[in-house]
């Protein structure tokens, strides 16, 4: 099965990497942030030419954000998702720019909606909301009702 | 000129193109910088349909999502109840009846044909052929009838539910759906013959706005823009999903990648969803529409995550989920098709080009405002 020659030559490769395939056509990955960059680099050279989405995931009973990177081969439809978690504090990771230039879209975003700082992305401009005052509104501590009430007047 | 002792060889404008716009399907503003008619920069400004539906997800049981993802894509909106309901169904684990897999698979198709003809009314209007415009417009009708037939809703059906769809069809419903499949097919032809074939249509398509293959493939494009490159690429032969695996049909594809290869992509895709809705109607096995899940309002699916993935009108649609244990999602995000081409395939094709052609442009990527914006 090819999915489990990708998670062996991954395992090999990074030692700290934990890797599960759930099911046909999918591969998980997470490793600890300092190695992140390199295992994308590493899996576009062995295929995995399609960036579909990054995306972030709020841990805040841990005080992690997690970064989450869909990386897809064109020639046989393997979706991988590689994860990586950061310090929800210090929010700031590199960027995947020089891997993949729509990456830029996608930081952008995170930037905007969880307050992440991507390091090398010139853009991290204003992008779906305006005039934002708050914390970066996908957060979970961000709390709709009492924003919508505060701002909106309601009887 | 001669202003202030610096002669000026440029006069640079700025222009703001939307967010309201008569070829617009959606609100959208590009920023343009233009010296004459030529676009010097453009610089695309989405956020205008920003509702915020990922966030409201987190605070919904899963069933009461339904209503905010089938607004994802407007012109599309049965994909987006599909990706959510595949997720839920991988989380916890709930089977599909066949029927309801069949059923699937022919409001996906529906909706393709009404986003597509939809896109013929814009993309039709915004080069001037405004008479094709109002045919494909009026042919959208029909199958929005049968939509309101099978679903009681006109443009959000809410009909792919999890555990299969929320109604079987009515008697009564395949012969008029075989009716409008004709209709639509003797329609094409009308298409071809005053639209596609036609000289004028040609010369103002030909060569505008190429994305050659490479850098469709740079910029992560998708569904019908990346198959107008000449690449064969398809969610549904893929990764098969719904009943797709059981149906005969080919992926249209082209050569150039420009403006005229992009349209005939949705051009032939529209004549495949006819086929393919036949077969469903052929095809279909006896049976439930429907596995009732469980209560709703307390129905806890077990902590997990998945990626699901389809293929909508403008390519592939999918939707990471991660489940903590409780009734309601923890994060659900969505990768719309139209987020890598709306934004820097857009900037990148509208530099050089003539103001007359941002409209244009943007049907011609077949970019959706509110899936990027969610």
């Amino acid at each position: 099965m090819r999915e489990e020659a990708i998670k062996q030559g991954i395992e090999q490769r990074y030692e700290s990497c934990l890797v599960t395939v759930p099911r046909e056509k999918r591969v998980i990955i997470s490793l600890p942030k300092d190695s992140l960059f390199s295992l994308i680099a590493f899996m576009k050279e062995q295929g995995f030419q399609h960036l579909s989405l990054i995306t972030c995931v709020d841990w805040i009973k841990e005080g992690k954000f997690e970064l989450v990177y869909h990386l897809a081969t064109y020639q046989d439809g393997i979706h991988a998702i590689v994860k990586t978690r950061i310090d929800r504090a210090n929010p700031t990771y590199q960027s995947m720019i020089p891997l993949f230039a729509h990456a830029q879209t996608y930081e952008r975003e995170i930037h905007e909606m969880f307050g992440v700082e991507f390091v090398g992305n010139a853009r991290l401009t204003p992008f779906l909301l305006t005039n934002w005052q708050e914390i970066p509104p996908m957060r979970k501590d961000f709390d709709t009702k009492e924003y919508s009430e505060r701002m909106f007047e309601h009887e | 000129m001669n202003r202030g002792g610096t002669k000026m060889t440029k006069r640079q404008l700025t222009l703001y193109f939307g967010p309201q716009h008569i070829g617009m399907v959606g609100n959208f503003s590009i920023t343009l910088t233009v010296e004459g008619d030529t676009i010097q920069k453009a610089v695309a400004n989405p956020g205008f349909l920003h509702r915020g539906f990922e966030k409201m997800l987190e605070n919904c049981t899963y069933t009461q999502g339904f209503p905010y993802v089938c607004r994802i894509n407007v012109m599309d909106p049965d994909p987006c109840e599909q990706v959510y309901a595949m997720a839920i169904e991988e989380l916890a684990g709930l089977e599909v009846p066949p029927r309801a897999q069949y059923l699937r698979t022919m409001a996906l198709e529906m909706s393709r044909l009404s986003s597509h003809l939809l896109w013929l009314w814009a993309y039709a209007n915004e080069l001037g052929f405004d008479t094709i415009g109002h045919w494909a417009m009026a042919q959208r009708d029909y199958f929005i009838d049968l939509f309101d037939m099978i679903t009681g809703a006109r443009v959000y059906h809410i009909y792919i539910w999890p555990g299969g769809v929320r109604r079987d069809i009515p008697t009564g419903f395949a012969e008029k759906m075989q009716q409008t499949l004709a209709g639509l097919e003797d329609s094409l032809r009308d298409y071809d013959a005053v639209f596609f074939d036609n000289r004028v249509f040609r010369r103002r398509v030909d060569g505008v706005g190429v994305l050659s293959q490479e850098e469709a493939l740079r910029f992560g494009v998708t569904g019908g823009n990346l198959r107008a490159t000449g690449l064969e690429r398809d969610v549904r032969k893929e990764e098969p999903y719904a009943a797709y695996a059981e149906m005969d049909f080919e992926v249209p594809t082209m050569v150039g990648g420009d403006s005229y290869a992009r349209a005939m992509v949705i051009r032939k895709e529209m004549e495949q969803s006819v086929f393919i809705v036949r077969q469903v109607l052929d095809k279909m096995p006896a049976g439930s529409a429907w596995r009732r899940p469980p209560n709703p309002f307390k129905w806890n699916i077990p902590a997990g995550e998945t990626y699901v993935r389809m293929e909508s009108a403008r390519g592939e649609l999918g939707v990471y989920a991660v489940s903590d244990g409780t009734d309601k999602i923890y994060r659900m995000a969505y990768r719309v098709p139209s987020y890598p081409h709306g934004i820097l395939v857009l900037e990148k094709l509208l530099q050089g080009m003539n103001i007359a052609d941002v409209g244009h442009m943007l049907l011609s990527l077949n970019v959706a405002a509110p899936e990027i914006d969610r």
